[in-house]
């Protein structure tokens, strides 16, 4: 079993696990060939299925096992993390699966080069940074070079068998009704955080026992570009809507069926319902999600790829979210 | 009767503050002593593995600075001790501003009032703001025997010397919930500075444990780098994490002494009439890579894991040790009262009254048996605060190993009672 790689894209292998942590606590990592597979499954909440190309994160990527050359892995996102972050600034930085002590482990070794402003304060009179220190710095540059660090970080994985992973498959879901791109999760994000933050004050001014503290967001949208949520309580009820927003066309080849497959859709069907003003009451297709589950689901959104939401009346909302680069693709299913 | 009162600027305060975050990293309380010439606050933690003294001059740090010990005194200091966080709420965060906003003073004078007509004791703080605002603050104190770790700084050989904001730089690399951090200077011209954990975890636990972050500095980076090839150093990192973190609001240099590992390693740097020392308990060399010391020293390597995991291992001992001593010859005695080795003056009122509690509990780890090299000076470093000042003698810690020691030196016939007979044999 052997895998190494140098990690190509930093930021985004960062962003992305950051991403993943706040929805669970360890990953299960499928190293192929073709791609990377980044899968959490949490006992309740949001699974998370990412696929991303071997190059949207790595570049000369070795991999090579007695399965097919497939190797699965459990590993702990907080510390996976962790190790990437200290690589931020690094000039090159490798990964590894390698043992020790018997214990299989993911070894980076980063290469960085220390950002010399951090340096450039002498032990001065007062600590205070004045304007003599402020002239010392490239001379302190000329002096010293980079100063060049090698870092290595060991982050503690399991290794899966083949036969572990054999039973987890993606769930199936029916054909969305809507789909649409969603606006910037930035805004989304404040604005659901607050609501939620509302509904649970609201709640605990309530009758508090009794009711519960999970608060429900009610996400709606059409096939008119609009996008609606909203929160309810037993004071209030809250909503923003969205329109103008973009409802992308099914390619014929991807949908199964084709051309007849495209018209039976049942989002052709939904875009007989509704307007572009979002004042209509027909046409939405609602789900009701956690609000702590999509304020996670957000922080996706650090990665500022292109998200499409496809709603499941009632059923399930599949967010699938797209890298800038358009190599990847990093599908996020939420089930509700 | 003592009298204590001195004025601080603003960035002075601020540094007060500074330091006090690094001794409540170490311990909840603070020890402060004062003398004519100096201010020194120094705390221990619980586990008696780490110490720090930070030195304030009085001339250079205050504006302002007035001690007058009590009469009865005999060695001319004013000693106390604090909650730290007692002071730390007095020595707030922001204390100096350039731009006078909020929290930010004038002046701060501090003073003591310790008469015996007085009805109270108390430290009395008065934070002078801007606007006319006076904020007093009356502190109690706890009268308290202040204790000094001494190092040798002539027998640690091996030193480095690194700017402190570099240093930063390296142990923002670590992981969170790492426990130990080994300094160990590789054959290939790179220091490395390795963070782990030695807890042992099976099955799905492993996943939660902690990273190991190994960051290798190029020893030309270093200011001064001058340690023995293929030494390991272990201390602990959240103990080197508060350091560098203090060292870095000084914009300064850290320097490290150490000897060898089981023997204690002292970080130093300072600058305006601020000196930090803190000396720590170092352990074993991890790996047990090979070091070109003495074979006499064996005993303590086939242990040094042993005492790495084991944090508690006092380094330094505390004044008292918890064993009864043993029944001592008459004629042993009398050789240690006339020659305490490298302890000149001993204080009449130590902290370690009884000089017979030198003996070691027999069920102690095999490392703190190091038998004697008398060709190695370097063995004589020991902990007391007399040697290095010269003036009048305190309490002092010390270095159990370095006791036995002595009592060796001074005396060949002699042999501790609970020493091992197969140890004796190696010796002679």
């Amino acid at each position: 079993m052997r895998f190494k790689a140098s990690i190509q894209n930093i930021n985004t292998f960062t962003k992305l696990t950051a991403s993943l942590n706040s929805l669970g606590p360890l990953a299960w990592v499928k190293l192929s060939d073709e791609q990377v597979c980044f899968t959490i499954i949490p006992e309740q909440g949001t699974q998370v299925w990412a696929v991303l190309s071997i190059d949207a994160i790595f570049e000369t990527y070795t991999v090579q096992s007695a399965a097919n050359n497939v190797i699965n892995l459990e590993v702990p996102l907080t510390s996976l993390n962790r190790a990437l972050k200290s690589a931020l600034n690094a000039t090159s930085a490798q990964i590894r699966l390698t043992k020790k002590d018997n214990q299989p482990l993911l070894a980076l070794t980063i290469m960085t080069t220390s950002s010399s402003n951090s340096y450039a304060a002498f032990p001065t009179t007062g600590g205070n940074v004045n304007e003599d220190d402020l002239e010392q710095i490239p001379m302190d540059d000329g002096l010293r070079g980079n100063r060049e660090t090698i870092i290595t970080q060991e982050v503690p994985v399991r290794v899966l068998g083949p036969d572990t992973v054999a039973g987890l498959h993606e769930p199936q879901c029916r054909e969305p009704d809507v789909h649409i791109i969603l606006p910037p999760l930035m805004q989304l994000k404040s604005i659901s955080d607050r609501f939620t933050k509302l509904a649970l004050a609201g709640a605990k001014a309530g009758a508090g026992v009794g009711t519960s503290s999970r608060t429900r967001l009610e996400m709606a949208a059409n096939m008119h570009g609009c996008l609606k949520m909203s929160i309810r309580t037993d004071a209030m009820s809250i909503s923003s809507v969205w329109t103008d927003l973009n409802n992308p066309e099914l390619d014929p080849s991807q949908v199964a069926g084709g051309e007849i497959g495209i018209a039976e859709h049942p989002s052709t069907r939904m875009k007989q319902l509704g307007s572009a003003d979002g004042r209509s009451e027909e046409g939405w297709a609602i789900v009701r999600i956690d609000g702590r589950d999509w304020g996670k689901v957000m922080s996706v959104g650090r990665l500022g790829g292109r998200v499409i939401a496809c709603f499941c009346h009632e059923h399930a909302l599949i967010l699938y979210v797209y890298l800038p680069s358009d190599n990847g693709e990093d599908e996020s299913v939420l089930t509700v | 009767m003592a009298v204590l009162s001195f004025t601080l600027m603003p960035e002075a305060a601020a540094k007060v503050h500074d330091l006090l975050v690094c001794l409540g990293k170490f311990s909840d309380t603070v020890a402060i002593e004062a003398r004519r010439e100096r201010f020194t606050f120094t705390a221990l933690n619980s586990s008696k593995s780490a110490y720090a003294a930070l030195s304030l001059d009085a001339k250079q740090f205050f504006t302002s600075y007035e001690c007058i010990p009590s009469q009865g005194s005999p060695d001319g200091r004013f000693t106390c001790s604090m909650y730290t966080k007692a002071l730390l709420s007095v020595f707030k965060g922001r204390l100096y501003d350039p731009l006078g906003r909020d929290g930010a003073i004038d002046h701060c004078e501090v003073s003591v009032q310790d008469r015996p007509d007085q009805t109270e004791c108390r430290f009395i703080i008065k934070m002078i703001c801007n606007q006319g605002v006076i904020k007093t603050y009356k502190l109690t104190y706890e009268a308290t025997e202040v204790m000094h770790a001494l190092f040798d700084r002539n027998v640690a050989k091996n030193r480095w010397s690194m700017h402190a904001a570099a240093m930063k730089e390296y142990i923002e690399y670590f992981g969170t919930k790492t426990e130990m951090l080994d300094i160990f200077a590789g054959e290939d011209g790179r220091a490395v500075f390795k963070s782990y954990t030695e807890k042992i975890t099976n099955g799905k636990e492993i996943l939660k444990h902690p990273l190991v972050t190994a960051v290798a500095v190029n020893t030309s980076d270093f200011e001064e780098f001058n340690v023995q090839m293929g030494l390991h150093i272990i201390i602990s990192v959240k103990d080197f994490k508060a350091i560098v973190v203090h060292a870095d609001t000084l914009k300064t240099s850290l320097k490290a002494f150490y000897s060898q590992p089981t023997r204690p390693l002292q970080f130093s740097y300072g600058c305006d009439g601020l000196l930090c020392e803190f000396t720590l308990m170092t352990s074993g060399d991890y790996n047990a890579a090979p070091t070109p010391t003495p074979a006499p020293q064996m005993p303590s390597r086939a242990n040094s894991r042993a005492q790495s995991t084991a944090n508690e291992r006092p380094d330094m001992r505390g004044g008292r040790l918890e064993m009864p001593p043993p029944v001592e010859p008459a004629s042993r005695r009398s050789t240690r009262r006339r020659n305490p080795g490298s302890r000149k003056a001993r204080s009449p009122r130590s902290a370690e009254p009884d000089p017979d509690s030198l003996f070691i509990q027999p069920d102690e780890d095999d490392a703190r048996w190091e038998p004697v090299d008398y060709n190695n000076e370097e063995e004589t470093l020991g902990w007391d605060a007399s040697a290095e000042h010269g003036s009048v003698a305190f309490p002092t810690f010390r270095d159990s190993g370095t006791l036995s020691r002595t009592e060796t030196e001074d005396n060949n016939e002699a042999i501790a009672p609970t020493q091992r007979v197969s140890q004796v044999k190696g010796l002679w």
